[in-house]
């Protein structure tokens, strides 16, 4: 902040400076911030090598790609992966699949971080609090493999949580075979593993909140309840809609990962999403223009959705991504 | 604006973690060869000296090496010829093998020699020499492996398996030498229960399920409760052995009736099979997770005295439950089968048999740059030396020649330090699995004969014909796209099916639905496209 204060008398000063041309106020500015931008330097070759430099590969969705002939060299086909993908067989499950874990991990995962936080704020004794809240964000550190693995261990024919189950005389489940029983667990297991980690950005946007305004409606006569609901939450609402407009944007990606570990062929039904159908096709069968076209696809989409979240939002509530 | 930009940076760390994961996931896979191979050879100073060679690793060996360079086999190669192989690993299991490999391929930096079922390559193996992948070794074999051409050319059927459509030869095939040895599964059951139960072994279906429903209903482990699981018939022993499903005549896959070449889930038989199958699933009879069964659960069942019949490997599953059950249980006793038929007195028609040359090949590389040592060095594996090798090990330490027949020693067969004989076995030669060589019959008389059970079994399940069997066939290039896009999703909604109509999950009146389903993804095309391989096969 401070730094940022700093600035403001040069930037009034570069007003002033309008006749110099743009381009020397650009080396200028480079020259007085060098050290700002070298940080950055790492971020844009993150970017550069890791998400536009391979765009240049995207041209094979619309190719026959083959490793001979490579990128450049494969035939033309126009969007015959496309139309392939979308006339096929399991094309209406993946894209139901994918939307539904997203739809329930919205409805259930994405306030549930909200929810912790609005908790936490109520809580008066602050060494309690901070147990809470390191509790409940240590999951977030382990790995996706590990917690995969423990759920595979509690979840078994012999596990822990079927053990339970015939000790008070139910059948015992096999959880991770079941179709019916696969969202419920990727949701939740998520929800444990993200919730506490979730909830630190909505109390560091509880936290900017002007107390006076709570004091004023304590003289008002609101209690905790009404306060939270007048205060509290109007005042992360904008952290709220940013964040659901940057899920809305991931809505077609799932995590393939966690799917990849959690699923099995008897699974599919509901567990098969776009990124693990990328995996199989791509990967295992080799068939990459036909995922690049899948892939593309889904980013589309994606941008679709994001783009049009951000510009409800910016009419419905004035709060926006850019 | 402000408040969004620490979630993104998140998000960016969080990539850059799943990148370098993903990245690091793959470095346990490009395993350096040992270093501890002391290469004392240098002596032998032939022009190659070293080769890069990437093959699977077999789980027998992996329990005790690091990779293939610790086999005594290699190691007695590299004294001979001077060549110090690099071996290079994937990761176990046939998913990670497969991604590895076709991660390889597309980055084009390959090892001198890769050793593949190349039947597989998407494109058939003549693809992969049309991507510049590999190298049509047909003039090289003429010139330089005269080994491995007399071999191929001892057996009209191998010559036709090694050979592909189009007449080139993509590879040093492992080739099974005798067809004992392409039998090696079939149904196993408890004869111990059936003794105790006073059964005789089941032949005919029907005999089955009076047998499987006594296992369920008269509690022949004696512990008092119903915990048996008569049958587990898993998806992929329903493919590889056509146990059961052969009974009726039909494989879960394609088949021919002589040259016509047809498809078996959409036969009316094989309504017949899931008729019987979800029947027996409905009273308890198969095991209620036989959708998703792995070795490890199939192994808790087995050992934990609940399961009455699998389907299994006669050394790898009858063998080692037997070794592993004497000591805990002295009534334990397995015993194979016959592959079951509708009526009494019927020969069976279908059971396990493997090719003779099941695809698995050495192929060179275009990275090659001593392509001629190379075809020299493989060609070794088919010489009367290199053969011994391979099967037997080393003279003197894993085997002697009694009268010119290469008896195993103590090492192999009551190791000292007390490991299973497959993994004694791997320690010395690669005969109870694969490799560039013609498998010798005289090893598995050895290996199936250390529990007389195992060869028994072979005998009674080499009986069926299996003459409807396909062929090692490849669609060639032009057919390959179209038919890896259709067979995909046929398969995957073929295995659902069936799960579906076992378990009663779909009733069986919508079996035509279910072909008519698979005929609007695109069955019939494939099966014209196997009709047309098969025709070019059998012209080779």
């Amino acid at each position: 902040m401070a730094m940022m204060e700093n600035e403001l008398p040069v930037r009034n000063r570069a007003k002033s400076y309008e006749k110099e041309s743009k381009l020397a106020f650009i080396i200028k500015d480079l020259n007085r911030n060098k050290f700002i931008y070298i940080m950055l330097l790492p971020v844009l070759a993150y970017y550069g090598i890791f998400h536009y430099g391979p765009m240049y590969g995207l041209q094979i969705a619309f190719k026959d790609f083959s490793p001979a002939l490579g990128i450049w060299g494969s035939e033309w086909v126009g969007f015959q992966h496309f139309t392939e993908f979308f006339n096929g067989f399991y094309f209406w499950r993946l894209i139901k699949n994918t939307l539904l874990i997203n739809i329930y991990e919205l409805l259930f995962a994405f306030p549930a971080a909200i929810v912790l936080a609005l908790l936490l704020n109520e809580i008066r004794s602050n060494m309690f609090k901070r147990v809470v809240q390191t509790i409940s964000y240590l999951p977030h550190f382990i790995s996706i493999v590990v917690v995969v693995g423990m759920m595979v261990d509690f979840l078994a024919r012999d596990g822990l949580i079927n053990q339970l189950l015939v000790m008070f005389g139910f059948e015992s489940i096999a959880f991770l075979r079941q179709p019916e029983w696969f969202r419920f667990l990727f949701i939740s297991s998520g929800i444990w593993q993200g919730i506490g980690w979730g909830s630190i950005i909505y109390l560091a946007a509880m936290a900017t909140i002007d107390p006076t305004l709570y004091e004023a409606a304590k003289m008002d006569g609101a209690g905790r309840w009404k306060q939270t609901l007048h205060i509290t939450l109007p005042g992360i609402m904008p952290t709220i809609v940013i964040l659901l407009i940057m899920n809305m944007g991931s809505m077609l990606s799932v995590g393939s990962e966690k799917v990849l570990l959690m699923y099995n062929a008897s699974t599919y039904s509901t567990a098969d999403v776009i990124s693990t159908y990328v995996y199989r096709k791509g990967i295992l069968e080799a068939s990459y223009s036909y995922t690049a076209a899948v892939g593309l696809f889904n980013s589309v989409i994606s941008f679709i959705l994001i783009v049009s979240a951000n510009s409800i939002s910016k009419r419905v509530s004035e709060n926006k991504l850019w | 604006m402000f408040k969004a930009k620490p979630a993104k940076v998140g998000t960016a760390a969080l990539s850059v973690t799943l990148a370098l994961s993903v990245v690091s996931g793959c470095v346990p896979g490009s395993n350096k060869a040992s270093q501890n191979s002391a290469p004392k050879a240098s002596e032998a100073a032939s022009k190659l000296t070293s080769l890069s060679y990437w093959s699977a690793f077999n789980p027998s060996a992996a329990a005790t090496m690091k990779s293939y360079s610790e086999m005594e086999a290699y190691k007695e190669m590299e004294r001979i010829t001077g060549t110090k192989v690099e071996f290079q690993h994937p990761p176990q299991g046939a998913t990670a093998e497969k991604e590895q490999f076709n991660l390889m391929l597309t980055s084009g930096s390959l090892p001198d020699v890769i050793e593949y079922n190349w039947n597989t390559y998407p494109g058939g193996p003549e693809k992969a020499i049309k991507d510049n992948r590999i190298i049509k070794l047909n003039d090289y074999i003429d010139k330089y492996a005269p080994n491995y051409k007399k071999a191929i050319a001892s057996n009209p059927e191998w010559k036709k398996q090694v050979t592909t459509d189009d007449g080139s030869i993509i590879g040093f095939h492992f080739i099974r030498g005798d067809r004992s040895l392409q039998v090696f599964k079939g149904p196993i059951i408890r004869q111990d229960w059936l003794d105790k139960l006073g059964l005789k072994q089941p032949t005919t279906i029907d005999e089955w399920y009076t047998v499987l429903k006594a296992f369920k209903e008269k509690d022949p482990n004696g512990n008092g409760k119903a915990d048996e699981i008569p049958l587990l018939l898993t998806l992929s022993e329903l493919k590889n052995s056509h146990a059961f499903i052969g009974a009726y005549g039909v494989p879960n896959n394609f088949y021919r009736e002589g040259n016509t070449v047809k498809y078996g889930p959409i036969e009316p038989n094989y309504k017949e099979f899931l008729t019987t199958m979800s029947k027996w699933y409905k009273e308890g009879l198969i095991d209620k997770d036989f959708a998703a069964t792995d070795a490890k659960l199939l192994d808790a069942k087995v050992t934990g005295n609940q399961l009455g019949a699998l389907i299994g490997n006669a050394g790898g599953g009858l063998g080692k439950y037997m070794t592993l059950m004497s000591p805990k249980d002295k009534n334990f006793k397995l015993a194979g089968v016959p592959y079951p038929v509708l009526k009494a007195g019927d020969k069976p028609l279908y059971g396990h048999l493997d090719a003779p040359v099941p695809g698995k090949s050495a192929a060179i590389t275009t990275s090659n740059k001593n392509i001629v040592e190379t075809v020299k060095w493989l060609d070794m594996g088919y010489s009367e030396q290199g053969h011994m090798l391979f099967n037997f090990g080393k003279e003197g330490v894993s085997y002697k020649l009694e009268n010119g027949y290469p008896k195993y020693t103590d090492i192999i067969t009551k190791n000292p330090e007390g490991m299973p004989m497959s993994q004694a076995m791997a320690k010395h030669n690669r005969a109870t699995w694969d490799g560039i060589m013609v498998q010798d019959k005289r090893y598995s008389e050895q290996y199936q004969s250390q529990i007389p059970e195992q060869l028994e079994s072979i005998k009674v399940w080499s009986l069926p014909t299996n003459e409807k069997e396909m062929p090692p066939v490849t669609p060639n290039k032009d057919e390959s796209t179209r038919y890896a896009a259709v067979m995909t999703d046929i398969n995957t909604y073929r295995d659902e099916m069936y799960n579906k109509f076992v378990m009663g999950a779909e009733p069986l009146e919508n079996f035509d639905k279910y072909v008519k389903t698979l005929k609007s993804m695109g069955i019939d095309d494939a099966i014209k496209i196997q009709q047309a391989a098969l025709e070019r096969y059998n012209k080779r």
